[in-house]
C-alpha cells in the first residue's frame, strides 16, 4: 500500500475499537432522554446509523463491534425492564437478531464500499504515477538517467530503496543484493522474491528482444509486506524500464552505424581522390614519354632509348600505385563485388590478351578440361588475381619457358593453377606468402614489392576462396586458387 | 585521309594531358580543338562541328556523362572516353549513353592513335555496309543470306548465336555494353542475366576462332562487354 494510504490510518485497531463502543455509547446517551418520546423502532435507526458511520469512517471490525455493542446497550437501557439483559416481551429477540443482523450487513457493505473506493483511488494514483514514470523513461538520454527515475519512483512511491543493474552499464550493487537471486530471476524471466527475508523482490527486465538486465527491489524494516502488494506494479516498472533501456540500445546502435558508413564515405572518397591524384602525373609522365617519339624532328636514337624506358618506368610505377590502391580499397573494406555467372575461360583468355606483350617470350599453355560448371565471380577482379599471378609467373621463367593455366574440378571448388619453370618458391612456401610485402626469395634481382600476392589473396579470399602454393616436383612453382563451384542459374536451351 | 583534315575536340581538364594527346593527334594528322570543362565543350562541339570528341569523365563542372547525353541530343558523331581504371560502372555508363569507345589511364600514345584511327574510319564509311558481306580472317558473314561460313565451310549457329554474331560484326571494334547486347537479343527482361551471353559468346568462340580460350575476334572488355575486332 502506498504512502498516502497509512496517513489515513491514524488509529491503531485498539484504538479503533474503542472509539466504536464509545460512539455506540454516546448514541446511547443521546437516545437515552427522548426514550419516553421515541419509539423504540426509532431509537434502533439510531444505533443503525451509527454502525454505518463507525463501518464508513473505521472499517469492518469496528463496525461489527459497534453493531454487537449496539444491540446491547439497546437492550440493557432501552427495552423493558431497562437496566437488565432479561427481555419482557420475547418478540424483542425478533428485533436484536434483526437488529443484529441489519447493523453486520450494513456495516459489512459500508466498509466494503470504503475499502473499493480507496483500491481505486490507489489504482488511479498508480496509473498516474506509471503513466509519468513512462513519460520521463520515454525522455531519458542514457542508462544513468533511466537508473535515476526508476530510482526516485521506487522511492517515492513506494519509501523502498532499489537497484538497477543493466547488462551495459552495471554500478556496484548494494549490500542486500543478491546476485544467486538475481541470476535465477534472470534466468526464470520472473520475479523472484527473497526467501531468506531479507525483504528484497528481484525483477527481469525483459524487453522485446531480450532481457536487459535486473531491478532489485528493498522495502527496509516493517515495509517487507509491501514486496508481495506490489509486486504488479513492479513489474510494470520493470518493463518499462526495460523498454527505456532497450530503445537506449538501439539509439546506440544507429548512431554508431551512421559514424561506421560516414567513416566508410570518408575513407574510400579519400581514396578515389588519392588515386586521381596519383593517375593523373602518372598518365601525363606516360603520355609525355611517349610523345617523345613523335617529336619532329627526330630526337636521336640515344634520346630515343632514355624515352622508351621513361615511359615503361612510369607505366610500372603506374601499375604499382593500381596495387597499392587496390589493396587499400579492399583492406578498407569498400570493394563491393560484382559477381556474375561465368565461364572460366573467359577470363583466362582476357587475361592473356591484356598482358599482350609482357608474356612474349614464354610458351603459354592452357589445360581447361571440357563442361567446366559456370563460376560466380567479379571478372575485373579474377582478371587481376591471373594477370598478377601470370606476370610472376613471366617473372620467374627463364625466356621461352612454359607457363601452364590448368583449370580443374576439386570437390565443391573449381581450382586454377598457374604454373612456372621458375626456381620454385623454397623454404617461404606456404600462407606466409600471401601476407604483405612477403617475398618468396627475398635476395631476388626480381623487382618486386611482395604486393601482388597479397592482393590476389584478399581477392580470392572475398569470393569465398582459397589460395595455395606448391612446388612442382619436377621444379618450377604452382600459385592455385580455388573459387566455389555453387548452383549455377539455369540456361533454357533455344530451340534449334 | 580525305582532303580537310579531321577536327577532334579535346574536353579535358588537365593541361598536361591536353598537351601529349595534342602531339598524337597532330602526328595523326589531325587539328585539334581543346576545352577544359563541359560547358567550352559543348559550344565549341555546337560551333566548330568536329569530327570526333575525346572526353574525360572526370571534369571540374560536372560528369562527362552529362556530356554525352547533351551532344546525343544533336549529333552522332564519335566519342572516345578517357576514364580511370577502377570505375566500370563510369564506362558502362558512358557506353550506355551514347560514346563509342573507352580509353583507360594511363594509356600510351600508340594505343590512342589506334582508337582514334579506328573511330575516324569507321565514321567515314557510310552507315549501312554496301555489301552483305562481312569478311574477316577465314570467316565469312553473309547479312543477306544469314549464313556464316569458315574457311569456305558452311558453319551451322543457331539463331541467337547468328543474331549476337551479326550485331557484334555490325559494329567492328566498338564496345558493345553487356546491357545494350543482352537487351537487343534477349529482350529488356534479360538484362540481368549476362550468363546468357557469355555462355553464347562462348559457343561462338568455339565454332568460329582458331583458339577458343585466346580469342582474336570475339574479345572481352572485362567487366564491360564485348568488342568485335575484323
Amino acid at each position: 500500500m502506498s504512502v498516502s494510504d497509512s496517513a489515513t490510518e491514524r488509529f491503531t485497531p485498539r484504538q479503533k475499537m474503542a472509539l466504536s463502543v464509545l460512539a455506540c455509547t454516546a448514541t446511547a446517551l443521546a437516545a437515552a432522554p427522548l426514550s419516553g418520546l421515541l419509539d423504540l423502532a426509532n431509537i434502533v435507526m439510531l444505533f443503525l446509523l451509527t454502525v454505518l458511520l463507525v463501518a464508513v469512517s473505521l472499517g469492518r471490525n469496528p463496525a461489527v463491534a459497534a453493531a454487537v455493542v449496539s444491540v446491547l446497550l439497546f437492550d440493557v437501557f432501552f427495552v423493558p425492564p431497562r437496566f437488565s439483559l432479561a427481555v419482557s416481551n420475547l418478540q424483542y429477540l425478533i428485533t436484536f437478531a434483526v437488529m443484529l443482523a441489519t447493523a453486520l450487513i450494513v456495516g459489512h457493505l459500508a466498509a466494503s464500499l470504503k475499502e473499493q473506493l480507496r483500491a481505486a483511488e490507489r489504482r488511479e494514483q498508480r496509473t498516474r504515477a506509471l503513466y509519468e514514470i513512462a513519460g520521463k523513461l520515454g525522455g531519458a538520454l542514457n542508462l544513468v538517467q533511466v537508473g535515476e527515475i526508476v530510482q526516485q519512483f521506487v522511492a517515492g512511491e513506494l519509501a523502498a530503496e532499489c537497484y538497477l543493474g543493466i547488462d551495459e552499464a552495471a554500478a556496484a550493487p548494494p549490500p542486500w543484493f543478491d546476485e544467486a537471486l538475481a541470476r535465477q530471476a534472470r534466468d526464470s524471466r520472473r520475479s523472484v522474491a527473497d526467501p531468506a527475508g531479507r525483504d528484497a523482490l528481484y525483477l527481469p527486465l525483459l524487453a522485446p528482444m531480450r532481457g536487459r538486465g535486473i531491478l532489485a527491489v528493498h522495502f527496509p524494516g516493517a515495509r517487507r509486506a509491501l514486496a508481495a502488494q506490489n509486486q504488479s506494479l513492479l513489474e510494470a516498472l520493470a518493463s518499462l524500464a526495460a523498454i527505456a533501456v532497450e530503445r537506449l540500445h538501439y539509439v546506440e546502435v544507429a548512431q554508431s552505424s551512421e559514424l561506421k558508413m560516414a567513416t566508410e564515405r570518408l575513407r574510400s572518397s579519400i581514396l578515389s581522390a588519392l588515386s586521381h591524384d596519383l593517375r593523373t602525373p602518372l598518365t601525363v609522365l606516360v603520355g609525355l614519354a611517349d610523345s617523345l617519339f613523335l617529336v619532329r624532328p627526330g630526337l636521336p636514337p640515344p634520346a630515343l632509348d632514355i624515352a622508351g624506358s621513361l615511359r615503361d618506368q612510369a607505366a610500372r610505377l603506374a601499375g604499382l600505385v593500381t596495387n597499392l590502391l587496390d589493396m587499400a580499397r579492399l583492406h578498407a573494406g569498400s570493394v563491393s563485388l560484382r559477381r556474375e555467372w561465368q565461364p572460366v575461360e573467359e577470363v583466362i583468355g582476357s587475361s592473356l590478351k591484356l598482358l599482350g606483350s609482357a608474356l612474349g617470350r614464354h610458351r603459354i599453355r592452357v589445360d581447361l578440361p571440357p563442361d567446366l560448371p559456370l563460376l560466380r565471380f567479379d571478372a575485373v577482379l579474377i582478371e587481376r588475381v591471373l594477370c598478377n599471378l601470370l606476370e610472376n609467373a613471366a617473372k620467374y621463367s627463364p625466356d621461352g619457358g612454359e607457363i601452364a593455366i590448368v583449370v580443374r574440378p576439386a570437390g565443391s571448388m573449381v581450382e586454377i593453377a598457374v604454373c612456372d619453370r621458375g626456381p620454385g618458391l623454397g623454404d617461404v612456401a606456404g600462407q606466409q606468402l600471401f601476407e604483405m610485402f612477403v617475398r618468396g626469395q627475398p635476395e631476388s634481382d626480381q623487382p618486386g614489392t611482395g604486393l601482388g600476392l597479397a592482393i590476389c589473396h584478399a581477392i580470392v579470399e572475398a569470393h569465398a576462396g582459397a589460395m595455395r602454393v606448391d612446388d612442382r616436383p619436377d621444379g618450377g612453382a604452382c600459385v592455385i586458387f580455388a573459387l566455389p563451384q555453387g548452383v549455377p542459374p539455369v540456361l533454357e536451351s533455344e530451340l534449334p | 585521309m580525305s582532303a580537310p583534315l579531321p577536327t577532334v575536340l579535346l574536353i579535358e581538364d588537365e593541361p598536361q594531358i591536353r598537351r601529349f594527346v595534342r602531339i598524337a593527334l597532330e602526328a595523326e594528322g589531325c587539328a585539334v580543338l581543346e576545352a577544359g570543362n563541359i560547358g567550352d565543350g559543348l559550344a565549341a562541339a555546337g560551333r566548330e562541328a568536329p569530327d570526333l570528341v575525346i572526353l574525360d569523365l572526370g571534369l571540374p563542372d560536372g560528369n562527362g556523362i552529362d556530356f554525352i547525353r547533351a551532344l546525343r541530343g544533336w549529333s552522332g558523331l564519335p566519342i572516345l572516353i578517357l576514364s580511370a581504371r577502377a570505375a566500370e560502372d563510369d564506362k558502362i555508363d558512358a557506353l550506355d549513353a551514347g560514346a563509342d569507345d573507352y580509353l583507360t589511364k594511363p594509356f600510351g600514345v600508340g594505343e590512342l592513335r589506334a582508337r582514334l584511327r579506328a573511330l575516324l574510319r569507321r565514321h567515314e564509311r557510310p552507315a549501312t555496309p554496301a555489301s552483305p558481306l562481312l569478311e574477316f580472317g577465314d570467316i565469312a558473314i553473309d547479312l543477306a543470306q544469314r549464313q556464316v561460313s569458315r574457311a569456305g565451310q558452311a558453319v551451322h549457329l543457331t539463331p541467337i548465336e547468328y543474331r549476337l554474331l551479326a550485331m557484334l560484326a555490325s559494329h567492328p571494334g566498338q564496345v558493345l555494353t553487356q546491357r545494350k547486347l543482352l537487351c537487343e537479343i534477349w529482350g529488356p527482361t534479360y538484362v540481368e542475366s549476362s550468363h546468357y551471353l557469355r555462355v553464347y559468346v562462348g559457343h561462338l568462340r568455339q565454332k568460329l576462332e582458331a583458339d577458343p580460350t585466346q580469342p582474336c575476334h570475339l574479345l572481352t572488355e572485362t567487366g564491360v562487354g564485348y568488342r568485335f575486332q575484323p
